[in-house]
Formats: C-alpha cells, sequence, structure tokens
C-alpha cells in the first residue's frame, strides 16, 4: 500500500497554511499557493468516540474520530482504527480507505489513522 | 437609523407535539404574536420565517408563502431565512434592518422546527451534520455532537477542567426549565445522574446534549415611533451582530475560542453602546454544554477557560452575578432548530418586562443572546433593552 499524503496549501503572499479548499487565502484573499504536503506519523490533537453515528454510518455502533497534526503544520480530521487507549499526543499514521457507501449508494472513501 | 421595537411575542411550547405540523408550529406562533401585539387589523410589510430543515425533515419549500396565506398577511414581502441553527438570530437580524432603514414598518419574524416524527435512526443527527464541510469532516462521519465532544475533551485539557463543571450547566438549565411553561422539558436533574448518562460522544454524554424537539416561535416588530400605538412597554433591540468564522473547524488556531462570537457580540455590543458588564440577563445557545461554558467567556463575562467554572460555582444561576438561560436554555426549552433564536430573544422579552414568573432575574434591564450556527461558524447576537 503506497503511503497516504496530506496536501494542504500555502499562500504565496502571506504564507498562511490552509485546506486545499480555499479558492482565496483565508488571510489574505490571494489566488496563488504553494503545494505543501505530508506523509508519515502525525500526533493526535484532540478525539471523541462516537456512539450515536449520523445515518451514513448505520452500519457501525461507535468509532473513534480524531484531529491530527504534523509537524510542519498540517492538520486533518479522520476516523481512527481502533476507540481503546487512545490518548491525547500520541502518534498515529494515516490511511486512506472505503469508510461506508453513503445514503445514495455511493462509496465514500477518507483518511482513518493508526496509532503507532 | 430608526429604532426597532419588539411588541409582542408568541410561543408554542416546545416538545414532541404529535398533531402538530411544521406549517401549524409556524401559524400557530404567528397568530400568538399577532394576537398579543394588538396587531390582528394591521398589514404587514414583511415576514421572515425561520426554518433549517424544512425541506430535508418535511419535504416542504416555499414556507414563507405558505404562512403569509395562511395566516391572512398577503401581500407582505416573505422570506425564508437559513443559517442553520441561527436562523432565527438571522431573521430577526433581517427584520432589524428592515425596519431600522425605514423600509419597513411592520414586520412578522417566525421560526419553528418539526423534528420528532422522524424515526429512521441517525437520521437526524445526519441532517444537521450536513453543516460540517463536506470534504474535510463531513465523510469521515462527523456529528455535530461529535465536534462538541472533541471541543470538550480540548478545552479540559487545555484549561485543566474536570467534567462535572461544565455538566453542571445541564443541572443549572433543567432547573430554570422547571418554571418555564413552554420547556420541552421541565424536570430537574442530578449532577450524578448527568455525569453518569449514556455516552454519546465520548466525553459528552446524553444530559450534556440538547434535546430533539418541535416547536414554533414569533415575534412583532415595528419602529419605536409606530410601537408607541401599540404597546406601552416595547423591548427594543439596540444591538445586533453577525460573523462566521472558519467552516473546518479544526482550521481554527485555538478550537476553545469562539472568534465569530467575540466579534459579533462586539458588534451588537458597539452598536447599543454597552458592555459585558452591563449585561443583567443572557440566553447562550447551549446545545451542548460545553458551548455555554465558552460563550459566556466570549460573550465577555468571564476570562478564557473559567466559563465552566463560573457555571459550576454558581455566578450564571437566576441570582448569580450573570444570569445564563433562565428559560432553560436548549437543554431543558428544547432545541427546535429555526425556533430556537427567536425563542431566546422572547425569553429577554419577557424577562426585560417582568413577566417571567417564578424565573424572573430582577430588575433585569439589559439582555443579549448568542444563536450558533454551523458549529461556530456563522453566529448572531442581539442586545436588547428596556427603555
Amino acid at each position: 500500500m503506497s503511503e497516504t499524503t496530506i496536501i494542504w496549501k500555502k499562500c504565496k503572499k502571506c504564507g498562511k497554511l490552509q485546506h486545499p479548499d480555499h479558492l482565496r487565502c483565508i488571510q489574505c484573499k490571494n489566488t496563488t499557493f504553494n503545494i505543501v504536503k505530508s506523509s508519515g506519523d502525525c500526533k493526535l490533537l484532540t478525539y471523541t468516540i462516537l456512539t450515536a453515528p449520523p445515518s451514513e454510518y448505520r452500519d457501525k455502533k461507535s468509532y473513534a474520530i480524531g484531529v491530527v497534526e504534523y509537524s510542519n503544520g498540517l492538520k486533518a480530521m479522520g476516523q481512527i482504527t481502533t476507540s481503546e487507549n487512545l490518548k491525547i499526543g500520541m502518534k498515529l499514521s494515516p490511511g486512506f480507505k472505503k469508510l461506508t457507501d453513503n445514503l445514495d449508494g455511493q462509496k465514500i472513501f477518507g483518511l482513518i489513522f493508526k496509532p503507532i | 437609523m430608526n429604532k426597532v421595537a419588539i411588541i409582542g411575542v408568541g410561543h408554542t411550547k416546545f416538545g414532541k407535539l404529535e398533531d402538530k405540523n411544521l406549517l401549524d408550529l409556524l401559524c400557530d406562533a404567528s397568530l400568538q404574536a399577532i394576537e398579543n401585539s394588538n396587531t390582528n387589523d394591521k398589514d404587514f410589510d414583511a415576514v421572515y420565517v425561520s426554518c433549517m430543515l424544512a425541506e430535508t425533515l418535511n419535504h416542504m419549500t416555499a414556507i414563507a408563502s405558505a404562512v403569509v396565506d395562511r395566516i391572512g398577511l398577503i401581500p407582505a414581502a416573505a422570506d425564508h431565512v437559513k443559517n442553520g441553527p441561527a436562523s432565527g438570530g438571522s431573521a430577526i437580524k433581517n427584520a432589524f434592518y428592515s425596519i431600522a432603514s425605514g423600509a419597513c414598518d411592520m414586520v412578522l419574524v417566525v421560526g419553528a422546527e418539526k423534528m420528532t416524527h422522524i424515526t429512521t435512526p441517525g437520521l437526524i443527527t445526519s441532517a444537521v451534520a450536513t453543516l460540517t464541510h463536506h470534504n474535510a469532516e463531513r465523510i469521515h462521519g462527523v456529528s455535530l455532537p461529535s465536534l462538541a465532544g472533541m471541543l470538550t475533551r480540548t478545552y479540559m485539557e487545555k484549561y485543566n477542567v474536570p467534567k462535572e463543571w461544565i455538566t453542571s450547566i445541564a443541572v443549572k438549565n433543567h432547573k430554570n426549565g422547571m418554571n418555564n411553561p413552554y420547556a420541552h422539558f421541565q424536570k430537574e436533574i442530578t449532577l450524578e445522574k448527568a455525569l453518569n448518562s449514556p455516552i454519546i460522544a465520548d466525553p459528552l454524554r446524553l444530559y450534556d446534549i440538547c434535546p430533539i424537539s418541535d416547536g414554533g416561535a414569533a415575534m412583532v416588530l415595528c419602529s419605536a415611533e409606530v410601537a408607541k400605538e401599540f404597546c406601552d412597554t416595547p423591548v427594543l433591540i439596540t444591538g445586533v451582530g453577525q460573523a462566521t468564522d472558519t467552516h473546518i473547524v479544526y482550521e481554527r488556531e485555538d478550537l476553545t475560542v469562539l472568534k465569530a462570537l467575540q466579534i459579533c457580540s462586539k458588534q451588537a455590543y458597539n452598536m447599543a453602546k454597552k458592555t459585558p458588564e452591563d449585561i443583567d440577563v443572557c440566553e447562550a445557545h447551549d446545545a451542548f454544554t460545553i458551548l455555554e461554558a465558552i460563550q459566556s467567556e466570549d460573550l465577555g463575562f468571564f476570562k478564557k477557560g473559567e466559563g465552566a467554572k463560573a457555571a459550576y460555582e454558581g455566578l450564571t444561576e437566576i441570582g448569580g452575578v450573570i444570569p445564563i438561560n433562565p428559560s432553560g436554555g436548549l437543554k431543558a426549552r428544547g432545541h427546535p432548530l429555526g425556533a430556537t433564536g427567536v425563542a431566546q430573544v422572547i425569553e429577554l422579552f419577557w424577562q426585560l418586562r417582568n413577566e417571567a414568573g417564578k424565573r424572573q432575574v430582577q430588575n433585569a434591564q439589559t439582555g443579549i443572546t448568542c444563536n450558533f450556527g454551523g458549529f461556530g461558524n456563522n453566529i448572531v447576537s442581539i442586545l436588547v433593552e428596556r427603555k
């Protein structure tokens, strides 16, 4: 399996690091960016264990979701492979896979992190 | 700008209302507000209808047109205002500016939501989760309670706050709701029971979370000049604010700071020439206990990290230094999404007119709301005064 890469962008004008969804810089409105990537280990910033999932995840009784941060400042949200022994600050490694089928039957792919 | 007055209100019972559909709730609340404001024979210039999930849960569009038709307000301009759970606040803000600008004389705001008929597991959780950022958050199965769970964990860790301080907010709000005849829940809960209720999004438990409710709330607004004809004791809206923050919650530098609330409450304070020290009563958006704690900080009542402690120590009870959610808040009054922002201002209307009965905050002259849209990414604050 190839390594999962998180891609963000960095504003060429003000240097603000941000999610690639923004068409203009969230800080200075500039429209030119450099691509910034991260892969490998990341750190768990916060997490929760959900026991009342939205209907897209109707087949699961519970799962953990967390926010991670890389040493270069990139952040990401994803599921976590386990709900056991989670701790803020612990090291995780990212994966990308099919998480569920949505209510229209489409395959939903997303990030899932595994404790190291 | 013209001064803007609230001259009458309407509020259905909140809860599981089996014999009422969405349009019934909107129209019941509207007619009560018209009756209460003595405007039965008046023409209205505009009607702002707030509802978050009419299309999804009730398969209805054009609800604003339906309301004016059903309650005899044709040809009033009618708009459906949508800003998630802050739709009510946004509707009031729109009404405020339409009157302040001089464009309208008489305006009705009504909000409602019909939710409890949905029985499919997770469907409401899913419908509400459409508020979140699709690619970054939602596809991973995030729900609003799970965002609040992560926020609770971060807040507890950052400020070294025990869970009971946060959950005490639910106990306080249930106590207040006891004396609100319109509340979804009119019963007290103990801290022990709340702390041991089922986990929903660890460390958030069932009693940290507002219920799913049906309900409607409405108010009649006009200029302070026109108000003299109808009402001796109007309540004036003297400050409004609205601001946004990043859609992706984790893009915020500090999860525990509600920047949009800091900005929009400052707009409201500045417009009214008031400060947090001038506020006698507050209606906050406690969809989750943690939100009331953090909102009480970003509204300027307490320092960062001290909101939950203040609640635990009783500072936000009725009779405390700054009573928050005397209505029972979203936790006890209930949270019919589109009605909530309107119900918050209605509670302040009653409090400022000394009409709140056993939950009355003594000598309340000035109040503020926080109506929370998305997960803190679109917030409205309304400041009201008795004049």
